[in-house]
């Protein structure tokens, strides 16, 4: 069990710092250190609910994988990596309910939204929480291969 | 004659009521979802027979109300063969239960359910030596896919009192 | 014959020598992620997480059917269709029944939307199916997720420490989360806790502290900035008179050993079927005593009954606990139906902090009639108690609230 996997922890490592930093953001932009923040593809939100209970979300998750990078291949340790990547997925799943939800009545204009309106409420920025999903992913593969080495012993 | 689903809490007593009588209790995954007993009506060889979907119990001495319901149901019935449900995975106190019920005098059949988390966990039981040292039907089952339950059923048909000096003499007598 | 414990241990471990083998258990990577939601470190964060991702959901999809689609098929067809066929407009059944209206200079005014016109069948009607259905059907749907996955436990254990403090245990989490939904399964479920003490502690924190999805609905729909607050305040509550009631209360708060199942995968059919069941069994419970609730109130209106109530206790209002003296129409109307009353209280003009104050005051005023009838079915002597400890802490906490309004330079 005493395997190394490099190239995994710099990975986690990687994208456990970004994680923990966007995290950080989201309260700093909801404190109102830092103002509103939008750069082209991403959007941190502000309020009370979505950046500053949400940051401490996102920020666990940074921390999470941080923490489990050391002894990456031990169960216990590979637990807080899927944790973390979990606690994204669920951050950014609410967040794309959020824009599917808003992307099909049509407000004042009618009951259901016009075509271009409903693909444009999917138009960036996104939240980090949903930039971040992507590469959140790449747990899934680990699992798979853990799974796959269990079974060979 | 009444059927009484007995075990600890959360060891999958809906779950059985529901595969036996058709019926929709809620299941749930904490302890403590059955507060009331429910009825409900199964069949048995051809014959329709009241099933009680007792709630959990720990032991025959009751520690809250809910146990409290589910001794008293024991107590109150005349008739009664028991179903005792029992996690597979954590035998032992599940055994301590049936014992008691044993004790007192009602016919047994004993269900080893969670099956597949006991094999999860790697425990193995040997069923026929737990069956022939209890003198009492033992069934494996996973409640939740349905499997055993049929046989379950079955093996409730022979149920019958058993003296627990004859297991004290099986597992060679006492300490 | 009965035998002892340890005679039966003796036997058990004798059984268990001959039949069980315990093999090499090795942590899978779900014991691993069942521990982590335990450990209070890492437990707490996955928590906060959990009850963030809830909370969400609850919002996007109450607002998604309330704002996006009902709030228009009730306020653009249903009432000025109601409106128009309703026979005696400006009498009193078309009042009770459709819109009390607005009477200025002799000439009746009908209302534009269904919040306000507070018949049974506009408000009535347009709370229960077009608020309250929608945030109900979602908070079952998420509550039955999360219990048959196995998280309701872990919350448990996590939690068992804060609610020693308030004479409960971990345990005491579920009737907490049901009463969420409705206060009703919420009193029934206070059985799995041992000793009286804990059960009448539970259930009276229950009625006056938890509201129900009815009227978190509303809030949502109504007054969705001040949530944070609203709730905050009620979840302080909770536990001040919980750490009270626990101090003078008689009787034992004895440890509970939590059993933690693991994590399972949850079968899609048995949450279809929870999900409904609990729909049906609050409609076939609420949904009558919405409307009659409704129905009473307008009569109480008409009769000037609570007109004559607001005149006499608005010093009370005003002076204790810091609210507009219209308020008290709604809060004394907040006996008989809450979630209407939260309505009532939107379209009054008031303060921010004034409106966190009523509404809070709504909340933990007395409970519901279906939820009264079920804590009377526990025993009346609990229910007077109970009532009691109502009277006092709506007082108190009302009065409270406005003094740390005053403290903060806002009310």
């Amino acid at each position: 069990m005493a395997e190394k996997s490099p190239l995994a922890v710099f990975y986690f490592a990687v994208l456990g710092i970004l994680t923990a930093a966007f995290g950080f953001a989201y309260l700093l932009v909801t404190i109102g250190i830092v103002n509103e923040f939008t750069y082209s593809l991403m959007e941190i939100p502000g309020d009370m609910f979505g950046g500053g209970w949400g940051g401490i979300v996102l920020l666990s998750a940074g921390l999470f994988y941080l923490m489990g990078l050391k002894d990456f291949n031990e169960i216990h340790q590979f637990g807080k990596i899927v944790m973390a990547s979990i606690l994204i997925w669920l951050l950014a799943g609410c967040d794309i309910f959020v824009m599917i939800t808003e992307s099909i009545p049509g407000g004042d204009e009618g009951w259901f939204n016009t075509l271009s309106g409903f693909i444009e409420t999917y138009y960036p920025p996104y939240t980090p929480a949903v930039l971040l999903l992507p590469f959140s992913l790449v747990v899934i593969y680990y699992i798979y291969n853990r799974n796959t080495r269990e079974e060979k012993e | 004659m009444n059927v009484l689903l007995m075990g600890h809490p959360n060891v999958g007593k809906s779950v059985f009521f529901n595969r036996l009588t058709g019926a929709s209790v809620t299941e749930s995954n904490y302890p403590g979802t059955t507060i009331d007993y429910t009825k409900g009506y199964m069949r048995i060889g051809g014959k329709s027979v009241e099933l009680i979907d007792v709630p959990g119990t720990f032991s025959l001495n009751p520690k809250d109300k809910a146990e409290e319901v589910a001794v008293a149901m024991l107590h109150e019935s005349k008739d009664v063969k028991v179903i005792c449900v029992i996690d597979a995975s954590k035998i032992e106190r599940g055994l301590y239960l049936a014992l008691e019920i044993i004790e007192q005098g009602y016919p047994v059949v004993i269900a080893l359910n969670m099956w597949d988390v006991a094999g999860d966990k790697n425990i193995t039981i040997n069923i026929n030596d737990l069956s022939r040292i209890l003198g009492v039907a033992v069934v494996a089952t996973t409640a939740i896919s349905g499997e055993g339950i049929k046989e379950l059923v079955t093996s409730l048909d022979d149920a019958r009192p058993v003296e627990i000096d004859n297991i004290i003499n099986n597992v060679g007598g006492l300490t | 014959m009965t035998l002892d414990a340890a005679t039966r241990w003796d036997i058990i471990d004798k059984i268990s020598k001959e039949t069980i083998a315990f093999g090499k258990y090795r942590h899978t990577l779900t014991d691993a992620i069942g521990e982590l939601t335990v450990k209070p470190g890492t437990g707490i964060p996955i928590a906060i997480a959990i009850l963030y991702g809830f909370w969400s959901i609850f919002g996007s999809f109450a607002g998604f059917f309330t704002d996006g689609f009902f709030v228009r098929i009730f306020d653009e067809y249903w009432l000025v269709w109601l409106q128009g066929v309703f026979p005696g407009q400006g009498g009193w059944l078309y009042a009770i029944m459709v819109d009390a209206g607005g009477i200025q200079s002799g000439q009746f005014i009908p209302s534009d939307n269904c919040l306000e016109a507070f018949g049974v069948l506009t408000s009535g009607i347009f709370v229960a199916i077009g608020v309250v259905l929608p945030a109900i059907l979602i908070f079952y749907f998420m509550l039955a997720l999360l219990e048959d996955i196995g998280y309701m436990p872990r919350l448990a254990v996590l939690i068992d420490t804060l609610l020693h403090k308030i004479g409960l245990h971990g345990y005491a989490i579920v009737p907490t989360i049901l009463s969420l939904g409705c206060n009703v399964p919420g009193v029934t479920a206070t059985r799995i806790l041992e000793t009286k003490k804990q059960r009448f502690i539970m259930m009276t924190l229950l009625a006056i502290f938890i509201p129900c999805g009815a009227q978190i609905g509303i809030m949502e729909d109504v007054v969705p900035g001040l949530m944070g607050w609203i709730m905050l305040y009620l979840l302080i509550g909770y536990f001040i008179f919980g750490f009270v009631l626990n101090k003078i209360v008689p009787g034992e708060a004895p440890e509970f050993l939590i059993d933690v199942p693991p994590y399972r995968k949850p079968l899609v059919s048995n949450i279809f079927k929870k999900v409904w069941g609990r729909l049906v069994g609050f409609f076939k419970v609420a949904l009558p005593f919405v409307l009659l609730g409704c129905a009473i109130v307008g009569i109480l209106y008409m009769l000037e009954v609570i007109d004559w109530l607001a005149v006499v206790l608005s010093p009370i209002f005003i002076g204790w606990f810091g609210v507009p003296a219209e308020t008290a129409g709604p809060l004394i109307a907040a006996f008989l139906r809450k979630d209407l009353a939260v309505a009532q209280l939107s379209t009054i003009e008031m303060t921010e902090y004034q409106m966190i104050t009523a509404v809070v005051l709504v909340s933990i005023y007395f409970p519901c009639v279906a939820t009264f009838a079920m804590m009377l079915k526990e025993g009346w002597k609990e229910l007077l108690a109970a009532l009691a400890v109502l009277a006092v802490v709506v007082f108190l906490y009302g009065g409270l609230i406005h003094v740390i309004g005053i403290l903060l330079g806002v009310a």
